[in-house]
């Protein structure tokens, strides 16, 4: 009986798989999280029964799996990972019966019969009959032929839930459950204009799919923010380190843009269904900004006593706001902003890219494009010697108690020897362009142990930025050279 | 009653309902654009198997775009086409949405996307030749377990020792041979556009190459440059737009990409072993088939094609622009980037270049008696009034010098992006004639006190310059300083040696 069953399945098997998906929406988060709802029509009987879920997620969490339908109560809910093999389905075939067909070499004839397999150790062990025999230990051909697959072996791991239903019908049932393995970020394509002090930006949501399944026309929202994640160990996930602090926001803005929100985080809605394939890697645009103010600024940070045999290349930075007033007007998701320019044809060309993170609108923006071929900065530490010297230095004042009443106080002082370090730095900077420039030259590592360090002298003032970084805006003449000297103190 | 909709839901195509696929085949009109690999220096050379830069690719298409929803897909682009960077502008109403499939067709993708449905399984016999082939239905198929369900049960695929294999009626949907980046449109009426498709693309580099000719007397140099650059991708740009950037573009990790995926089939079967095997190492239980072998290379082997466009001493040269603050070179005609190819064009050419031979030694503290290495260098000024004056972009020197008729290789060195104004100062390797000798002659808790003697063993006079650590100071002479340290620069007479008293200073940071 059970074998006439499986032929009518067999032959009912439509010749197209169709996805067993129903009605999807798909909330997508930017660190590799989506959140899946699934509404499929699902016939249930009365009581119990099993159901099957087909095409979710490859990467399913079925932890987070939530199913609600109308009357109906779960019973337990089982994801199966048990994988249908050849070596799995001989093991578990220990014990029964299997039809061996083996084939005459030399006639092509065939000859049935039935075995029992004893063992699958390294090899298969049977017994046919009265004899024991081991699977093709002559190497003849044998094909071997499984009356079932047993419970529990799939072709994908799937998930099953056992429900118990007050009615019998055809009903909608939703399934949620997270995934990983589908994430997005946005891609941002600036156009600059240098002379006109422009900017052209239009923003791309790029999200990927490797969840090794296809989610056929969803609904998609996507959430800027990462949501945060329980960090249990997941074999399937591999390790990604968190992204790297927005460095790129000069002054974090307090606009709020006029975008769907929800707490803190902004929502991007698109706004049609879209299938969203299997390792695809989907774009849909959300912004367009024409004629921004945009400029173009160099800097160049140098580390604790870094100094240089060439002279180095400075920062390329492109400055611009997001606020309403004076830039792009949005609050911008992290991700890439790549940066072009026209050439002398008039042809776009690529001049750089930058990361930046979650930006809120109303910030001003500095994105490192490039490093600058005809700017540049040697840094040369000229001198470094020890100073020593001695100073007179309270240590302790003291009352004392005397045994007759009388108090007494007093101080005592010591001679103290103190070392200091002074250092003489001379940067020079070069400018091989035909119009002047001004550079921010950063000295940084000027906290460095204790941060007992003093500027001392300077050939330019200085703006102390903080315990750490002394600025000085240094403008560099066309085709020259400007020096700037600097003397520390510091502690080491 | 599931069953029963499925037909019904057949009929809705998933996606947009009536959407046209048109193919764009090939750019009329192209554009490449090479940036160097940020992360390679001067003296490392191009590996043209292992090329880490990445090119900006502009395509000119016509495309046809269909009356209300299509789906146009671009054919011919570049293999290591970074999806998200692809820019679209031309059509006339816009884009909806843009895509990249990176699942590939291949065995295990064929097999993966045909599960649960039907296929043929055919057998042929060893003895008679004879072709049956057989209705099945795939019921596993990850990762090589291949369990497929017949009218008589179930069975393994080649686990039997019979000639056995699946035959597909038809490709699955959404398997493409490349990587293959298309576009949804939505056009009230049909028009042909112009559009332009712009993205970047990795694999490939470029690089100067310069040349240059010593005079015998050692201080005028011919200079010649190459622009080198590379192509590791599997589309050639025919007749194409080619353009170099020299600087140093900012580049991010992009995160995590879509790999294009296309695995080779294993096919896995049960435990096989025989009563003839004799196990003298258990390696893993189960004594299954061997792993599958890695698979193989995806890129076929650099073609080791080299052409060299122009002929000597530059027919066709390189013109040079300014591009924010990178230096843009370019090909003044359209030239071919062929897959997996370098190509040469001239950049620089200029003759009687002022230079100046200097023999240098770093001296810091050190043993009580030892040979210090000197490095023959080659000195100059990137000024109009040396002969150069011009924007020099990363590269490998090769210096050779005119002598007994046939130029004699002098060295090889390298060059960073050096700017007009520049000192320019290439390395040529080590010097063998003039040598550095240096002596601990005291030593003292205040500081040690050293003799250096170096000697010339040619015919005439060289510069000659011992660049020392911080904390030396010298005896009896007054040293001139460079970069912060000590320095002595003096001429050594033909055949003669110089000598030079020192001590060091503990009060002095090195």
């Amino acid at each position: 009986m059970r074998r006439i069953l499986l032929l009518s399945t067999l032959l009912a098997a439509p010749v197209l798989a169709q996805s067993g998906q129903g009605n999807v929406s798909i909330t997508i988060y930017n660190n590799d999280l989506a959140l899946v709802q699934d509404t499929r029509q699902l016939d249930v009987p009365v009581r119990r029964s099993k159901q099957e879920f087909p095409d979710v997620s490859g990467m399913i969490r079925p932890e987070t799996v939530t199913l609600t339908g109308d009357g109906i109560g779960i019973v337990e809910q089982n994801f199966d990972y048990d994988l249908l093999s050849p070596q799995a389905l001989m093991q578990k075939a220990v014990g029964e019966m299997i039809t061996l067909v083996r084939t005459n070499p030399a006639t092509g004839q065939e000859m049935r019969e039935r075995a029992t397999v004893l063992a699958v150790n390294g090899g298969v062990v049977l017994r046919i009959g009265e004899r024991i025999e081991v699977l093709r230990d002559d190497g003849l051909p044998v094909r071997v032929i499984f009356d079932k697959v047993p419970e529990n072996l799939r072709a994908r791991p799937t998930l099953s839930v056992t429900m118990e239903s007050a009615r019998s019908g055809t009903r909608p049932v939703t399934l949620s459950y997270l995934t990983p393995g589908i994430g997005w970020k946005a891609d941002y394509v600036t156009m600059f204009d240098e002379r006109a002090g422009k900017i052209d930006v239009q923003g791309w949501i790029t999200l990927s799919n490797n969840t090794g399944t296809t989610y056929a026309n969803a609904d998609t929202l996507l959430v800027a923010g990462q949501v945060r994640q329980d960090q249990g160990y997941d074999p399937r996930r591999s390790y990604r380190p968190p992204p790297p602090p927005p460095s790129s926001i000069r002054n974090p803005g307090t606009e709020t843009a006029g975008r769907e929100r929800l707490g803190d985080f902004y929502l991007y809605p698109l706004a049609e269904r879209t299938t969203i394939a299997n390792q695809q890697t989907k774009q849909v645009s959300f912004l367009d900004v024409v004629g921004a103010p945009g400029r173009k600024a160099y800097e160049y940070r140098n580390g604790w006593l870094d100094a240089a045999e060439e002279a180095r290349s400075a920062d390329t930075v492109l400055k611009f706001s997001t606020s309403r007033e004076q830039g792009l007007g949005d609050a911008l998701p992290a991700g890439i902003v790549r940066v072009y320019m026209r050439d002398a044809r008039g042809n776009a060309q690529f001049i750089g890219e930058s990361a930046i993170g979650h930006t809120p609108m109303g910030s001003e923006l500095g994105l490192k494009t490039g490093e600058a071929f005809d700017v540049k900065v040697k840094p040369v530490v000229e001198k470094r010697e020890r100073i020593d010297y001695e100073e007179w230095k309270t240590t302790e004042r003291f009352r004392i108690k005397r045994s007759d009443g009388a108090a007494m106080t007093g101080e005592s002082d010591s001679l103290r020897t103190t070392t200091f370090w002074r250092t003489s730095m001379r940067y020079t900077l070069t400018n091989a362009r035909p119009e002047s420039v001004t550079v921010d030259l950063t000295q940084a590592g000027l906290d460095n142990y204790w941060g007992d360090t003093r500027i001392i002298s300077e050939s330019l003032k200085s703006e102390r930025r903080s315990a750490d970084q002394a600025v000085w805006r240094v403008t560099v003449p066309a085709n020259g050279t400007t020096v700037v000297t600097a003397v520390f103190d510091t502690r080491y | 009653m599931r069953r029963a909709l499925l037909p019904l839901l057949m009929l809705l195509p998933s996606g947009a309902a009536g959407q046209v696929v048109t193919t764009s085949s090939g750019p009329d009109a192209v554009s490449v654009t090479i940036y160097r690999d940020p992360n390679r220096d001067g003296s490392q050379k191009m590996q043209l198997s292992w090329l880490n830069g990445y090119a900006l690719i502009s395509e000119t298409r016509r495309v046809d775009i269909p009356a209300g929803d299509g789906d146009i897909r671009f054919e011919g682009v570049a293999g290591g086409i970074l999806p998200e960077s692809a820019i679209v502008t031309g059509l006339p109403d816009g884009v909806i949405e843009k895509n990249q499939d990176a699942y590939l067709l291949s065995p295990a993708s064929l097999l993966d996307r045909s599960i649960g449905r039907r296929v043929h399984l055919r057998r042929t016999s060893r003895a008679t030749g004879e072709v049956r082939e057989h209705e099945a239905v795939i019921r596993s198929g990850a990762a090589g377990a291949v369990i497929l369900q017949t009218e008589q049960g179930l069975e393994a695929l080649r686990c039997t020792g019979i000639p056995e294999t699946i035959v597909y009626d038809k490709i699955p949907e959404g398997l493409s041979a490349k990587p293959t980046l298309s576009v949804r449109t939505r056009s009230v009426a049909a028009a042909t556009a112009t559009i332009t498709l712009s993205y970047l693309a990795t694999g490939f580099d470029w690089q100067a190459n310069y040349v240059g000719n010593l005079s015998p007397s050692g201080d005028r140099l011919d200079l010649f440059a190459w622009v080198t650059l590379a192509s590791g991708d599997e589309t050639s740009f025919v007749d194409a737009s080619a353009q170099t950037v020299a600087g140093r573009p900012n580049r991010e990790d992009g995160g995590r990409r879509i790999m294009p995926q296309a695995s080779p089939l294993s096919l896995q079967c049960w435990p096989a072993g025989k009563t003839s095997d004799i196990p003298l190492v258990q390696t893993h239980d189960g004594a299954g088939p061997p792993p599958p072998a890695p698979p193989p290379m995806a890129s076929p082997m650099m073609a080791e094609e080299i052409v060299v466009t122009g002929m000597s001493r530059s027919a066709m040269k390189v013109t040079q622009e300014g591009l924010g603050d990178l230096k843009l070179y370019r090909v003044p005609e359209p030239v071919t980037v062929a897959s997996n190819s370098q190509k040469q064009v001239a950049m620089i050419d200029r003759e009687k270049v002022k230079v100046e031979s200097v023999y240098r030694a770093e001296i810091h503290g050190g043993a009580e008696e030892r040979l210090v290495q000197i490095r023959m260098i080659l000195r100059t000024r990137n000024r109009t009034s040396e002969g150069l004056g011009l924007p020099l972009p990363t590269g490998g020197v090769a210096i050779f010098v005119e002598g007994r008729a046939r130029p004699i290789l002098l060295g090889e060195g390298a060059i960073e992006d050096k700017a007009v104004g520049e000192d320019v100062e290439i390395e040529l390797g080590d010097a063998s004639g003039v040598l550095a000798h240096v002596v601990k002659t005291e030593e003292r808790k205040q500081g040690s006190s050293f003799l250096l003697t170096a000697s010339n063993d040619q015919d005439r006079p060289v510069r000659f310059e011992a660049d020392f650590g911080k904390d030396i100071v010298a005896a009896g002479k007054a040293l001139g300083r460079r970069n912060g340290r000590p320095l002595w620069a003096v001429t050594i007479p033909a055949n003669g040696r110089v000598a030079l008293r020192y001590r060091t200073d503990p009060t002095r940071d090195r």
